[in-house]
Parts: C-alpha cells; sequence; structure tokens
C-alpha cells in the first residue's frame, strides 16, 4: 500500500517513461513537432492571412484591424465610420503593415478569378500580392483558404474527439469497473427512477419540444441555454423521484437490492452504434439538420466513442483486481471516488491512442462531408471544399492537390503519434 | 458450441430491434411531406378542384401507410387528441401541434381548421373570370397562410388581407366562411387552455401503426417500394449491390493476394531494407484520403487535360451492346472499374498488409517457432507452415468485418466514380428522404455486422483450439 504522495511519484515516473519512449520514435515526435506547427496556424490563422492590415495609419488615426476584429466580434468594440465600408486592398493608407499573406479566405480577387494557376504569370501589383498558391474560380486565394482551414481542421478533430473521450471514459468506465453486478440498488429505486424517467422526460423535453425549436430557429445560443434549462429540469425530475423511493423502502418486499447489469447495457449500445454503418449514421444527421460546424462536430464526437469505450472496459477489467483498488476499498473509500480518483487515471494511457487515431480519422470525416457539401455551411471554406472545387470540368492541379496535400499530411501526422504512443505504451518494450 | 451460437442469436434480436427502431425514429423525425414529394413528382398540378387533390392526398398517403399513427403509442399531453394523425396533411398538422402548445384547447383549435377548410372549399367555387382573378389569387395565398402559420401577427396580415379582397371584388359568397374563420380563430384565442399542455398523458394505438406494419413485412421479405421511382425497394436494392459486391469482392481477392505474402515476408524479414521501405509506403497509402486518390487520378488518367487513357465516371453501360459476348462485356466493364478499383484496393492493401505484418511478428518471437528451428526445420517451412497458421489469425478476423463494410464503406468512391451501387443509392435516398431504402440497407448492413462478428468468432475457434466457448 503506497501512500499517496509515493503514488504520485510512480505515475510521474510512469509518464516520464513513456515520454522517453516516446521520444525515441523519430517519426512520431516530428510529427508531434509538424502537430505543433498547425496549431500555430490555427491559432494565428488571422494574422497570418488577412485582408485587413495587422496595423494601418489611416487619416491621421492608427488602427490595429485585425485585432480590433476580435473586439468587434465579441462585440465590445466598433469599427469607426472611416473604416466601415473601407475596400481593404485597396484603401490609401498613410502606414501600413500587412499580414504575410494579404488575403482572407473570403476576399474576393478581380483580376484573378477563374483558377489562375500558382506558376504562371497573375495580375498583381507586386510579388507582395502574389497568390503562392494560385486561386480558385471567383478569386479567392487559395493559400488564405487553406490555413484558415487548418483552424476548422483542427478543431473538428480536437472537439469531437473530446465528446467522444467522456463519453467513452464515462460508459467503459461503468462498464469495466462495476461489470454486472457490482452496482445494486432497492426495487423501489428502480420503480421510480422508472416512472421518474417518464416525468423527467416528459416535463424536460416533450412539454418543451416547441420552446425549444423556438429558442433554436432564433439563435444557437438561445437554444442550447433552452436545451440545457431542459437538462437541468431532467436531471431534477429524475432525482426527486429517486429520492421518493427511500420512502418506499419501508416496504420489505421493495428493500431488495437488484444487480443492474451495466456491463451488459453498454456492450449492447456499443454493438448498436457498430453495427449502423458511421458514415450512414453521420450522413443521415448532417443530411436532415440545418449546417453547421458545431452539429458535425458533435455528430462525429457522438458515433466515435465505442473505440475508447472498449479500450477503457478492457483496461478497468484489469486494474479493478489489482491490489491498489482492493486496498483502497479495505480502507473504506467510496466507490465513485476509487473510480474516478484510482481507476481511472490508470487505466487513461491507451485512450490516447485511440484519440490520436480518432482525431485523424474525425479529420478524414469532415473532409468528406464537406467535400460532397454537406454539413459545413455555404460561407465557410475547408480543405475539403476546396479540393471539391478542382472537381468541376477542366482539371485545375494546384485547387486538387494542395487541400488534398493539408489533408493527407494532418491525417498522416496524427496517425503517426498514435503508432508512437501505441509503442511507447506497450510494456513489451520495456526493457 | 451449439449453445454459444444460439445464446448469440438470441441477443441479435433485441439489437436489431433498438437499430430499427433508432432508424426509424431518425426518418420520421426528418422535415418534409414524402407525400406531397411524390404527387408533385408523379402528376403534373391538379390544382383547380381541392377536393379532387386532396382526396389524391389522402389516397396516397393511405397507400404509403403513413396514415396510421407512427408507433404503438404516443408520450404526449392531455391537450393533445388521440387521432391527430387523421389530419392529413403534414404541414397542417405540425401547425396544429404548435396552436395545441399555444393554446391548449383541441375543440376550438380544429373548429378553426374547419372553417379555414370550410372556405377553402368555398373559395374553390367561385368562377374565375377576369373581374376577380387578381383577388382570387390573393385570397389563396392568404388561405395558404392560415394553413402553415400560427403567429398572430402574419395570421392578421393574411386575414386583413383576404377581407380586402373580398370588399375589392365583392366575392360575397366566401364572406359568411370567412367570417366563421375569425370568429374561430378569436374563439381558439379567448379560450385557452394552457394548463392541459402540462398533464402527461399516453395514448394507446395497438398494431395498427407504422412501425408494426413495417417491421413485420420486413421480416417477410416485404421492403415496400422505393418513394421514388415506384419501384420495388427489393430490386432497387438488388441492382445496386451486384456492382458494390463485384467491386468488393475482386479488391477483396486481390488485396489478399498482393497483402499476406508482403506481410508475411516483410514481418519474417524485420527491419531490413525491404521492410522498411514497405512499411513506409504501406503506412503513407494507408493515410491517403481515397477521395483525394480519386480526384487525382481521375485528373491525370480519367479524360482530363493530361492523360485520357481511363473513362472519368460510370460503369460502361452505354459502351455496351448486345452482340458483344461475355469476355467484351467484361473488358469494357475493367476498363471502366479500374480507377475505382485501384482507389478500392490500396487502402485495404496497406491495412491488412501491415496487420499481416505486425501478427507475422508476434508469432515469430513465441516458443514453438524457436523448437520448430532447433529441430533444424528450414527457414521456408517454418514461415509458411508453422508460422503462418497462427499470424492468419487476426487476418480472419478482419475478413468477417469487410463483408458489412463492403455494403456501406465504399460511399466516397461510388460517389466520385458514380457507380450505381449502394453507397450511392443509399446516399441518394438520405437526401430525397427514399425513408424505404434508409431502412431497408442500414438494417441489412446492421444484420451483417451481427452475423460477420459471429462468424469471425466461431472461426477463430475453428483455427484455434485453445479458444473454446462452452465454459464461457
Amino acid at each position: 500500500m503506497s501512500t499517496p504522495i509515493e503514488n504520485n511519484e510512480k505515475e510521474q515516473a510512469y509518464w516520464s517513461y513513456v515520454k522517453r519512449q516516446f521520444k525515441k520514435n523519430k517519426r512520431a515526435l516530428f510529427s508531434f513537432y509538424i502537430v505543433c506547427f498547425l496549431a500555430f496556424i490555427a491559432l494565428f490563422a488571422d494574422v497570418l492571412a488577412n485582408e485587413k492590415p495587422l496595423y494601418c495609419s489611416y487619416k491621421g488615426n492608427t488602427y490595429f484591424p485585425v485585432f480590433r476584429d476580435y473586439g468587434v466580434m465579441m462585440g465590445f468594440a466598433k469599427w469607426p465610420p472611416d473604416l466601415r465600408n473601407i475596400d481593404w486592398l485597396n484603401a490609401k493608407f498613410d502606414a501600413v503593415v500587412r499580414a504575410p499573406i494579404p488575403y482572407s479566405p473570403t476576399t474576393l480577387d478581380p483580376f484573378n478569378s477563374g483558377f489562375v494557376s500558382p506558376f504562371g504569370k497573375q495580375d498583381v501589383a507586386s510579388t507582395r500580392w502574389r497568390h503562392w498558391l494560385g486561386t480558385e474560380n471567383i478569386g479567392r486565394d487559395i493559400l488564405a483558404s487553406l490555413i484558415h482551414g487548418t483552424r476548422i481542421a483542427l478543431t473538428v478533430g480536437l472537439v469531437s474527439m473530446s465528446i467522444a473521450t467522456i463519453i467513452g471514459i464515462l460508459l467503459g468506465a461503468l462498464a469495466g469497473f462495476f461489470g454486472d453486478n457490482r452496482i445494486k440498488i432497492s426495487r423501489a429505486s428502480v420503480i421510480m427512477l422508472l416512472i421518474g424517467l417518464f416525468f423527467a422526460y416528459f416535463y424536460g423535453f416533450s412539454a418543451r419540444s416547441f420552446t425549444m425549436s423556438e429558442a433554436f430557429s432564433v439563435s444557437l445560443l438561445k437554444g442550447f441555454l433552452q436545451f440545457s434549462l431542459s437538462i437541468l429540469i431532467f436531471s431534477a425530475v429524475l432525482g426527486g423521484s429517486y429520492l421518493l423511493g427511500f420512502i418506499l423502502k419501508i416496504i420489505p418486499f421493495l428493500k431488495i437490492k437488484v444487480a443492474i447489469p451495466l456491463d451488459i447495457i453498454v456492450q449492447r449500445l456499443t454493438e448498436i452504434f457498430l453495427s449502423i454503418p458511421r458514415l450512414f449514421l453521420i450522413l443521415a444527421i448532417v443530411a436532415i439538420a440545418k449546417p453547421g460546424i458545431f452539429l458535425v462536430m458533435a455528430v462525429i464526437g457522438f458515433t466515435s466513442w465505442t473505440g475508447i469505450s472498449s479500450f477503457i472496459r478492457a483496461e478497468l477489467l484489469k486494474v479493478r483486481n489489482l491490489e491498489f483498488i482492493e486496498a483502497a476499498e479495505a480502507l473504506g473509500y467510496s466507490r465513485w471516488r476509487i473510480l474516478f480518483k484510482h481507476a481511472i487515471p490508470n487505466a487513461l494511457s491507451p485512450v490516447l491512442i485511440a484519440v490520436a487515431f480518432g482525431i485523424a480519422s474525425a479529420i478524414l470525416v469532415e473532409s468528406f462531408l464537406s467535400f460532397i457539401g454537406l454539413g459545413i455551411p455555404a460561407e465557410v471554406l475547408t480543405w475539403g471544399k476546396l479540393l471539391a472545387l478542382s472537381r468541376g470540368g477542366k482539371s485545375q492541379l494546384w485547387v486538387a492537390i494542395f487541400p488534398g496535400l493539408a489533408i493527407f499530411l494532418t491525417v498522416t501526422v496524427f496517425n503517426l503519434i498514435g503508432e508512437g504512443l501505441t509503442d511507447a505504451l506497450d510494456p513489451r518494450q520495456k526493457k | 458450441m451449439f449453445k454459444y451460437i444460439l445464446k448469440r442469436i438470441l441477443i441479435f434480436i433485441p439489437t436489431l430491434l433498438v437499430i430499427s427502431l433508432l432508424t426509424f425514429l431518425l426518418s420520421v423525425s426528418v422535415p418534409g411531406d414524402p407525400v406531397e414529394q411524390m404527387l408533385s413528382s408523379a402528376s403534373e398540378n391538379g390544382g383547380k378542384n381541392v377536393l379532387a387533390s386532396e382526396q389524391a392526398y389522402i389516397d396516397k398517403r393511405k397507400n404509403l401507410g403513413l396514415d396510421l399513427p407512427v408507433f404503438y403509442f404516443s408520450l404526449s399531453n392531455k391537450a393533445t387528441p388521440k387521432n391527430l394523425h387523421e389530419i392529413p396533411k403534414k404541414l397542417h398538422r405540425e401547425n396544429l401541434e404548435v396552436f395545441i402548445n399555444k393554446y391548449g384547447n383541441w375543440n376550438e383549435i380544429n373548429s378553426y381548421y374547419q372553417s379555414v377548410k370550410q372556405l377553402e372549399i368555398a373559395v374553390s367555387h367561385i368562377d374565375k373570370d377576369s373581374s376577380n382573378a387578381d383577388a382570387l389569387i390573393a385570397v389563396k395565398d392568404n388561405l395558404y397562410k392560415l394553413y402553415i402559420n400560427h403567429d398572430d401577427a402574419t395570421l392578421t396580415s393574411a386575414k386583413k388581407n383576404i377581407q380586402k379582397n373580398i370588399q375589392i371584388a365583392s366575392l360575397q359568397s366566401i364572406n359568411a366562411p370567412f367570417q366563421n374563420t375569425v370568429a374561430a380563430y378569436t374563439a381558439m384565442k379567448t379560450k385557452a387552455t394552457i394548463w392541459k399542455n402540462s398533464i402527461p398523458s399516453i395514448h394507446w394505438y395497438g398494431s395498427q401503426n407504422q412501425y408494426h406494419q413495417w417491421i413485420t413485412k420486413f421480416f417477410k421479405g416485404d421492403f415496400g417500394i422505393s418513394y421514388q421511382d415506384q419501384r420495388p425497394v427489393k430490386t432497387v436494392i438488388w441492382d445496386a449491390l451486384r456492382w458494390t459486391l463485384m467491386l468488393s469482392l475482386i479488391s477483396m481477392f486481390i488485396t489478399y493476394l498482393i497483402s499476406i505474402p508482403l506481410g508475411v515476408y516483410s514481418g519474417a524479414h524485420k527491419g531490413s531494407r525491404f521492410d522498411k521501405t514497405t512499411t513506409t509506403i504501406l503506412f503513407l497509402l494507408y493515410s491517403l484520403p481515397s477521395f483525394w486518390v480519386a480526384t487525382l487520378l481521375i485528373m491525370f488518367l480519367g479524360g482530363g487535360d493530361f492523360l485520357g487513357w481511363f473513362p472519368a465516371y460510370g460503369v460502361g453501360t452505354d459502351a455496351i451492346d448486345d452482340s458483344m459476348n461475355i469476355f467484351q462485356v467484361a473488358g469494357v466493364r475493367m476498363y471502366y472499374l479500374f480507377l475505382p478499383l485501384v482507389c478500392f484496393i490500396y487502402p485495404s492493401l496497406a491495412f491488412i498488409s501491415r496487420q499481416m505484418r505486425g501478427a507475422m511478428i508476434n508469432t515469430l518471437s513465441q516458443d514453438y517457432i524457436r523448437t520448430a528451428r532447433a529441430k533444424g526445420l528450414d527457414e521456408k517451412t517454418v514461415l509458411w507452415k508453422h508460422a503462418i497458421k497462427n499470424s492468419l489469425l487476426p487476418i480472419i478476423t478482419l475478413f468477417a468485418s469487410i463483408f458489412p463494410l463492403a455494403i456501406s464503406g465504399a460511399v466516397t468512391l461510388e460517389i466520385i466514380f458514380s457507380i450505381p451501387g449502394m453507397g450511392k443509392t443509399v446516399v441518394e435516398a438520405i437526401f430525397s428522404r427514399n425513408y424505404p431504402i434508409v431502412y431497408t440497407v442500414v438494417m441489412f448492413s446492421a444484420i451483417l455486422t451481427l452475423v460477420g462478428n459471429l462468424v469471425a468468432d466461431i472461426l477463430y475457434a475453428l483455427v484455434d483450439p485453445r479458444i473454446s466457448f462452452s465454459k464461457k
């Protein structure tokens, strides 16, 4: 039995060991650096490619338009009248510092529309204004779109995998740790929970469906607020009826405890999700709902937790019989505390692998969805959409190659990191 | 063993039921009205006679089985009547639901709805002439608004508009029904009983419901008719399945033919230059998005500006005529399917070779291989007779999981190359709300996945005597 401090040290030793192993893998390490680089591009996309100058002096006043843009978006700054309808590209500034790529993904360059090649002559004032990767049919700069597309691709990967990880860890842990017979609740509680579920659904969702859809049609934020309220009502009613169950326990028959087969439930749920072709499910949901980037992330997240949950489940089946869990039980810690503070942290490492591969596949699914023109709103330009632009009639080599390369590179580096993690976490490689 | 299989098959049933419920739920919540869609695509507008076109709608709805309640029961509130599903038009029904939510008094809401209907019939009896044509059109437009809107402002302005047009063109015959409508609307608003909305109630419908009809017919082998072209779903799916099956069988065959020897060889020579190069190449192939490769291949080789070696899309049906013999037909098909096949094969090739290599490395480190070598067996026998047996295990599991994938996995490529296979058919069905096809395909791929997993487990046990199910 180790004290918490020792435990902590051991944990650190384990992770530094994993780190060492991971660093030994040159390809994985290099991929990790590329991911950092991509993350940098995604974070600073607005500074890297923007038609608004980073700094400008206009009619005697000094502005930082790119940064003011953030303020305007958040609602605590306004554009001064001078700049409100300004043509950023052609305005006569007294002094100006422009972004490295002086185009936004939405900027239309009328002189270079209709697929201008990056290799040929371009109708630009100087090399400073050159479209380094060419333009697409209505004169948008490909490089600028690629830079801003990085943000979308990485966000989709991260957010959807976060959703998947949370669901996967929760379900997998419940199934693996509690199994089929380690959670027991009284018959009274079961009955009350079932009745409560009915009322909770009715007052939380059924009775509020009109209010919710109304709110969603006003704005996403309002809809989300209403949705959260619904969840709150749902949990409150469910919790209330669970508490009522305690009163019912005075009847001896209802006091008998029954085991909740959590493992069977989660296993069946996993089987169901694995049996419906994932792409069909995603397509079906995306096709009926209003397009939106959050929708795509949520749908990908909700359909890709199965791998993570089965990893965690398998790991917890092992962990729960280890000595330190028994020791914690002997010490009288509550089972939930053991689960969240001791069991899950010790089972997390294989999840990292699944997450790395999952991000790769989420990015792939997103680019495919935008490639066939689904899910992502029309005004957002993503890698997949750029790639799709190349499919109309005449072959536009650069429009096909660069976005494809971006997708390929990102997917590959995440796969390589997944590989590296697999090797680093494999105990058989311990020497 | 038999007991185990039986147990697994028994578990299929609840899983399948839940899947069927899920797909059903998804399609019920889809916006849009399939009946309207079919009628507008089937016949030119019979809009002149309101009663006749309404009757056509009702008939079609009944024909599709959409006149039944959705499920065995419905969970709703006291304000919602049990027979709301009898209101034929989906748009109207949805609007009435909003009214129920707002006012909670079904009797008044219904009489308002009936009064609007009476008004519509009255309007349709008026003979159109030059003096009232414009006014009639305006009245009809606003009448339509009454059916599908629920906010007070829109309804009031629509009614004002109708009133105005009645006066302009002196349409006396519809004045009385119109006044009825106005009165009914006021009654609905003033006699609101919103409290009824917060009392839950369950309506029971029994087996006369859409889900029950569909699922019983499904298990009897009747999958319904496609909304789009009225063909039986069975033939639509069979036509599509032929292409997908052919593509996946050919590609699977070629994949295994190449990847197993490749995996075995590079696994056996781990660390050699051959191994390093193939591993890297295969890894890169594995990460190459197939829709990108397909786009580039079409661009470079498929009739683009570069090399027009292959057709860019289609399966060459136009290039085939009756005079050709089977080899010529196969030749044309192969010519058309070459690029898609390449795109089908390379990802699974990469994947399976990698799996095979991993399994081989794993097996070669086992004790019994060392024993075999110590016995003095030559390397070839060790490799191809002793090691390969055990390293094929994971490949067998893969084989079983490839079958269901064959149904859905080809969506991307079928769309890009416009091959009329399952993937393309389903995606088109999803877009055009052709539920019978979506249901059937999802159910079948679910069944195939479940069976595939079972077959994999059984094969596993057959190949590896250490695995036994009877103890479980």
